[in-house]
């Protein structure tokens, strides 16, 4: 399994405060769809922040497409701009994410310090624009969108550096169902054309819809469960220990109960 | 596991008295700075969604290039800057009504914006300096005649009060000069898309880095705009009672520094967003403006004025 | 505190512009070598929240309001090369987009607001604080003595600059072509504001600021956010503030000395002040006419009064950047040194 995408090996991170990953061990490879769960603080952004290229491991390893990704090899202008453009990541921030002036520029923002030539970049930042339907928002400014309309651009911005390797973090949080559905879509969409796929969540829900497998941080900052998505979800106690489900109050034929929550599957309302 | 509902304090339950007209004691509470900065907050912040909509309008100088516009605005700036002569300043000022219309504002509500706090807050300044009292010069109206001098402690007030000719003509030359220069400046900004006006900036040996830093900024005014106005409204929700000036003091220091952190972390986020899209510390410029010739008329037609109000101050002078 | 367009001739304007060109220069070379990459983001964002603040009411004693600068505050976390450029941004969007400010007079704002505010204030914060931890005392005591220090001393010098205009540009008969009011008008008026009430709102809301960063994120005062500024800058500011408080005593203290009411001098009285003239102003001064003629049209001796002033201003100016230059250049070769 020498051709993995990325070989992430014994990866250890603390902040000043508190410690995001101790000790997490997993391969992707090219073409896959895996889904990072993880509660609230388990570090599952930290953990996307170090596959981009962003934070770099204490203790262990992060290789990327076979070569060590490290601080210092990220210095190398070559280097770098080669694993930039394989690599796009999708803040959970929309906000942050959008800092030019407007839609066009930010979408031409990542082409350009790539260093594409011209006319590729129009290619690409007009093609990506009709892909989302943005074409009546060209000119506007990141304050005057809405929160979809902000995710929207935030991918297209990321889409036409066309990378290899796409990174989302919570892509649904904080969306109208429209947008979800349509995100959801097209994530899909972008796997099917063979790109690699890594999603950090905490909503289930979502992910039956765009991986294939599941690999899940507990509350230890390590992987707790790593396989087929829906194997991963059937796994109550799995999930459960890493507080990704909670028992919550439940209406049914009038009577008040308690059960597992885990919005991935139906359940039986009459066996309760 | 006990049911959530049930772990309710008694206190919690159930809803408290409804309001009615019975509850007023007729005491209203004065306008608060709480208030004030929520009205400055959002006034900035409508004042961009109009800016944009009128730069939008096809209007002269919505459709000049920013760069001989902002060239040529800068001409005319430096123009009224060095006029010495009233009459000359008024002409200009016709000059910057003028390019108003042509660009489809509406000229009641171009005077108004020009007018209101700046040129006005220039003639509430110069008013005491146009009196003898104050600055001495040539009586022009005498208003009250002592007839024999008067002091003011160790100050001497002299015998009379009245305007005087230089202190009207001063006052004339500095609210007039004053009024053009702000309506140069707001024509430039209403007709000019922000993301535009930075592009021109380069073409005046503005480092790349300065102007990308001015975007960003610009873009993350309006974010912490709308998260001040946020904690400000919040406050306001949940204000009972005259305000405090003290509570009120500590509370804008604490919203400071509360915006101060979400600040920081902003900036770290921003920073990740950047590097992770090819961001290495040097910006690169999107795309060179293809100037018309009528781009550059605009720009010939505003340094033809800038050169004749000159010369024809100096005649005059 | 925002001059606008209109108050101060172009030529004091254009002053401030010269000395304001090599502090942004060096300002941005050392927020680069400091901060890398991660400069414009972060100073961005320190402009965008000074822009906000400025917006900030602050109730004062006695019913009325009055806004803060926050020019020391950011000093105080971001250091003070990177204060400078973010008031300079925060400054520069307020003239071109709000009117908040003149165009020309951007040089002149700048270099009250964005240069001796700050710059000052991070100084006197750094002299107050020196050795104290994050958490103690000194620190918000400090920043607030600073601030309030900061924004009078910017406020001295937006009156200077305001108040030498009649003195320097009027008519031959005494209309003034700018502001009006000589330094015995606009000091006294532009400081006992300053001195009461608006050095207190600035003193107030940044001590404040302070105390709260203390409890909710220490991180940032101990210069996380600007390590080196923190560590080797606030060294290297110190031969570069002296020089500044030389400039700012010799030049306007200079001219108040001389000028008890600069602004209603009779000819007869310039006459007597100007007319021991040295040769070699004098000849500078014919240098001026020569690139500002103008000034020659009523000719004789009015021609030679604003130009050696201007070239006094100018000189101020020249002063400024080399002595800016001086002290790059020894604070690099200590810096190597270290």
């Amino acid at each position: 399994m020498n051709d993995a995408i990325f070989d992430i090996k014994a990866v250890e991170y603390s902040y000043e405060d508190a410690v995001a990953l101790a000790g997490v061990s997993f391969k992707v490879d090219p073409g896959e769809s895996v889904a990072l769960l993880g509660a609230n603080g388990s570090g599952k952004s930290t953990l996307l922040m170090m596959l981009d290229g962003l934070v770099f491991p204490s203790r262990g390893s992060v290789s990327a497409f076979g070569e060590p990704l490290t601080e210092a090899a990220l210095l190398d202008e070559g280097f770098s701009q080669a694993f930039r453009r394989r690599v796009g990541f999708v803040f959970q921030n929309s906000d942050a994410q959008l800092f030019s002036p407007n839609v066009l520029e930010e979408i031409a923002f990542g082409p350009l310090h790539l260093g594409l030539p011209p006319a590729e970049i129009d290619r690409r930042v007009n093609d990506t624009i009709h892909i989302l339907g943005l074409d009546h928002l060209r000119e506007r400014p990141p304050f005057h969108l809405s929160g979809g309309e902000k995710k929207k651009v935030a991918l297209a911005s990321v889409l036409a550096i066309n990378p290899d390797v796409l990174l989302f973090d919570e892509p649904t949080a904080g969306l109208d169902p429209k947008t979800e559905a349509f995100l959801l879509q097209l994530i899909k969409e972008i796997n099917r054309a063979g790109k690699t796929i890594i999603t950090a969540t905490q909503d289930l829900r979502i992910v039956p819809f765009l991986a294939r497998r599941a690999v899940v941080l507990g509350e230890d900052h390590r992987v707790a469960g790593d396989g087929d998505a829906l194997t991963v979800l059937a796994d109550q106690d799995l999930l459960m220990a890493a507080n990704l489900v909670h028992h919550h109050p439940h209406m049914h034929a009038g009577i008040e109960h308690l059960h597992p929550h885990s919005h991935v599957e139906g359940h039986d309302h009459h066996q309760g | 596991m006990p049911k959530p509902l049930s772990t309710a304090p008694a206190w919690m339950r159930g809803t408290g008295p409804a309001t009615c007209a019975c509850c007023r004691i007729g005491r209203t509470r004065k306008r608060s700075a709480v208030e004030r900065t929520i009205q400055n907050l959002t006034r900035a912040l409508k004042n961009s969604v109009f800016s944009e909509q009128v730069a939008a309008r096809p209007g002269l100088l919505q459709k000049a290039d920013p760069r001989a516009k902002t060239a040529g605005l800068l001409g005319l700036l430096l123009a009224t800057a060095v006029i010495r002569q009233p009459l000359i300043l008024l002409g200009m000022y016709a000059v910057t009504l003028a390019g108003a219309a042509a660009s489809r504002l509406s000229l009641g509500f171009f005077i108004k914006r020009v007018w209101l706090f700046i040129p006005i807050f220039a003639g509430i300044i110069v008013a005491p300096s146009i009196f003898n009292v104050v600055k001495a010069g040539d009586p022009l109206v005498t208003i009250w005649n002592f007839g024999h001098e008067v002091h003011l402690g160790p100050w001497s007030l002299g015998d009379s009060v009245a305007i005087t000719k230089q202190g009207l003509e001063g006052a004339a030359i500095l609210i007039l000069r004053v009024a053009v220069s702000v309506s140069l400046a707001v024509l430039l900004a209403l007709t000019t898309r922000w993301s535009d006006l930075l592009k021109a900036l380069r073409v005046f040996y503005v480092p790349r880095v300065f102007i990308l830093t001015l975007s960003m900024t610009y873009r993350y005014i309006f974010l912490l705009l709308s998260l001040a106005s946020d904690m400000f409204t919040a406050r306001r929700s949940r204000m009972v009672g005259p305000s405090n000036p003290r509570e009120d003091r500590h509370f804008a220091a604490a919203s400071m520094g509360t915006l101060l952190g979400k600040s920081h972390s902003l900036s770290n986020e921003i920073y990740a967003a950047m590097v992770s899209r090819g961001y290495n510390g040097e910006p690169v410029a999107l795309r060179r403006f293809r100037a018309r010739t009528a781009d550059w008329a605009v720009f010939a037609a505003a340094v033809v004025i800038a050169l004749v109000a000159w010369g024809a101050d100096r005649a005059l002078g | 505190m925002h001059i606008p367009d209109g108050y101060i001739s172009p030529q004091t304007a254009g002053g401030l512009w010269a000395i304001m060109v090599p502090v942004w220069y060096t300002a941005a070379y050392k927020v680069k070598k400091v901060l890398k990459a991660k400069q414009a983001p972060l100073v961005a964002i320190g402009a965008a929240f000074t822009f906000v603040i400025m917006m900030f009411n602050v109730p004062v004693p006695g019913g009325t309001s009055g806004h803060a600068v926050g020019g020391t505050l950011v000093a105080v976390v971001l250091g003070p090369w990177a204060a400078i450029i973010s008031v300079t941004v925060a400054l520069v969007i307020q003239a071109l987009f709000f009117g908040d400010g003149g165009i020309i007079a951007i040089g002149a704002n700048c270099f009250n607001m964005a240069f001796v505010l700050p710059v000052s204030g991070y100084f006197i914060y750094r002299l107050l604080s020196a050795g104290a931890p994050a958490s103690g005392a000194r620190r918000w005591i400090g920043a607030g003595i600073g601030a309030y220090a900061g924004i009078n001393l910017a406020a001295f010098m937006t009156a200077v600059e305001v108040g030498i205009q009649p003195g320097l540009f009027h008519a031959a008969d005494g209309t003034p072509f700018y502001s009006p009011y000589g330094l015995s008008q606009t000091i006294p008026a532009m400081m006992l504001v300053h001195s009461t009430v608006i050095g207190f709102i600035e003193l107030a809301v940044t001590s404040l600021a302070v105390l709260y960063l203390q409890r909710a994120h220490p991180g940032l005062l101990g210069g996380a956010a600007a390590p080196a500024p923190d560590a080797g800058g606030g060294f290297r500011l110190k031969p570069l503030i002296i020089g500044l408080l030389l400039m700012l005593i010799f030049v306007p203290l200079g001219l108040i000395a001389s000028a008890t009411a600069w602004g209603e001098w009779s000819p007869a009285e310039i006459r007597q002040r100007f007319g021991f003239v040295p040769e070699g102003m004098r000849r500078f001064a014919g240098i001026w006419r020569g690139i500002l003629p103008g000034y020659g049209a009523q000719g004789g001796f009015w021609s030679s009064v604003p130009g050696y002033l201007v070239s006094g201003v100018v000189g101020v100016a020249i002063i400024g950047a080399i002595t800016f230059l001086i002290v790059t250049f020894l604070s690099r070769r200590s810096g190597k040194s270290a």
